[in-house]
């Protein structure tokens, strides 16, 4: 029926009693983040936050907001350029963590002659391929396989604002109306203003446009939405505030 | 000048004049004279025939040959077990190119491996030797698309081959032979893993597969 049925609070290392862990007998359990598997039975959380359980797939995960980003292959990140190399960038993820590297060639259509040059400062909007515990990670602006960018590349202009990551990864979902409770941006594009926005799972959200004071209003909604904890009616409240600041 | 011949010796130290004595391992010749090179005990081993009397006192007679003289030399006492079975002391063994050498991979980047070198041959070496093994060597097909993270984590026993003796930090290996490869892996839960093909070790207690490049078990 509903997806979710209780949201327990759990902290690292509490054992998670069996009549929370859905049993299906045709998919197996599939766990996400902030669980690990002891074998050959514990599930242990290794994350403090609310354990969400999906009986349809057959899930669990942790629910957790913490402020320092891991890289993970396959997540989207504004990364920032630190400086170049003989073939490729070395770029910002996060602070005070080892440079992620880009390679020069990794962007659409790029040769040794038509690549862009990026200079140090420069933000891009790229996708994370390798990161372990082993390696410093790397991203890439170019789809390997189709060879696309899928709007992936350098971000001009605009600003970048800071966010929790919980706030990115609401942003970030599919249904971020009804599940992550984040309508915000739907909202300030229904009033007329005309921006751009590109959200990175590393905690950064660019907005770029034509006009700064838009651009400075949609910084502050969505810094204020996630600081306040709005839920829908303040945004709703919120939106209505900034536009009638801005007219 | 003492008559009496030190026993013990440190590097530099003065043994004797080259009219004296021939110049054994451990010696060298600085201004005609044999110093010691090593920190060890002298050791002097008389030559295959005495030099002959003198004849007359008058008859210029030339120095005595080179092989009439005693040769001089320093060896160093092992801590192990002393000397191998022919009663000659262990000499010190260094990887030579060609060699088939067992090393420990220390760190991994996107274009190398640093490993530290254990075994060379048989033989386990007294000190730890630095080998990267660079990511155009280690396969033979494919150089260009090779991944390292995909070969080689850190904590693993490798079999590889010497191709170079390198600069003064490094050797450089290659495991790029059917052979040559990942013998011992662990895997991210802890556990000693088995080889199931060429490019896959299994963890026995997780059954998690994780990606090595393997060496093919004699």
């Amino acid at each position: 029926m509903t997806t979710t049925t209780s949201r327990p609070l759990v902290l690292p290392g509490d054992p998670i009693s069996p009549d929370l862990i859905p049993s299906s007998s045709s998919k197996p359990l599939r766990l996400g983040p902030g669980l690990r598997h002891v074998p050959p039975s514990d599930i242990v959380p290794v994350v403090a936050g609310q354990l969400i359980t999906n009986h349809q797939k057959n899930s669990m995960w942790v629910e957790y907001n913490n402020n320092r980003y891991l890289p993970t292959p396959g997540d989207l990140i504004i990364a920032q350029i630190l400086r170049s190399g003989p073939d490729l960038y070395y770029t910002l993820l996060s602070p005070h963590t080892p440079p992620a590297t880009l390679p020069h060639l990794s962007f659409e259509s790029a040769t040794k002659k038509t690549r862009p040059q990026l200079a140090p400062g420069a933000l891009v909007y790229a996708r994370v391929v390798l990161a372990n515990k082993h390696m410093d990670p790397e991203i890439e602006c170019v789809s390997q396989s189709t060879g696309k960018s899928d709007g992936l590349g350098e971000l001009k202009g605009g600003m970048v604002f800071e966010v929790s990551l919980q706030f990115a990864r609401r942003l970030l979902m599919a249904k971020s109306r009804e599940e992550g409770k984040v309508e915000v941006l739907e909202l300030l594009g229904g009033e007329g203003l005309a921006f751009e926005i590109a959200v990175g799972r590393n905690g950064r959200v660019w907005v770029g446009g034509e006009d700064v004071r838009v651009v400075v209003a949609v910084g502050r909604a969505l810094r204020e939405t996630d600081e306040g904890g709005l839920g829908v009616e303040g945004q709703r409240r919120l939106v209505r505030g900034l536009v009638r600041g801005l007219k | 000048m003492t008559t009496s011949n030190p026993t013990l010796a440190i590097p530099g130290q003065l043994l004797g004049s080259t009219s004296k004595y021939q110049p054994g391992p451990g010696t060298h010749i600085h201004n005609h004279n044999v110093h010691a090179s090593l920190m060890g005990t002298v050791h002097i081993a008389q030559p295959a025939k005495a030099p002959g009397p003198v004849k007359r006192l008058t008859k210029i007679t030339p120095a005595p040959a080179p092989a009439e003289l005693p040769t001089i030399s320093v060896t160093v006492p092992t801590r192990s077990a002393g000397s191998d079975h022919t009663g000659q002391k262990k000499r010190e063994v260094l990887p030579e190119v060609g060699n088939v050498v067992l090393c420990r991979v220390i760190r991994i980047t996107p274009r190398q491996a640093v490993v530290a070198i254990l075994v060379c041959g048989d033989t386990v070496l007294d000190a730890e030797w630095q080998g990267l093994i660079r990511v155009q060597d280690v396969r033979a097909t494919e150089k260009d698309r090779v991944k390292i993270y995909e070969s080689f984590r850190p904590g693993d026993i490798v079999r590889a081959e010497v191709i170079s003796l390198g600069d003064q930090a490094n050797y450089y290996l290659s495991t790029a032979r059917n052979e040559l490869g990942v013998i011992l892996a662990t895997s991210e839960a802890g556990n000693a893993m088995h080889p199931v093909s060429w490019k896959e070790y299994r963890d026995s207690e997780t059954g998690l597969t994780e990606l090595r490049k393997v060496a093919k078990p004699y």
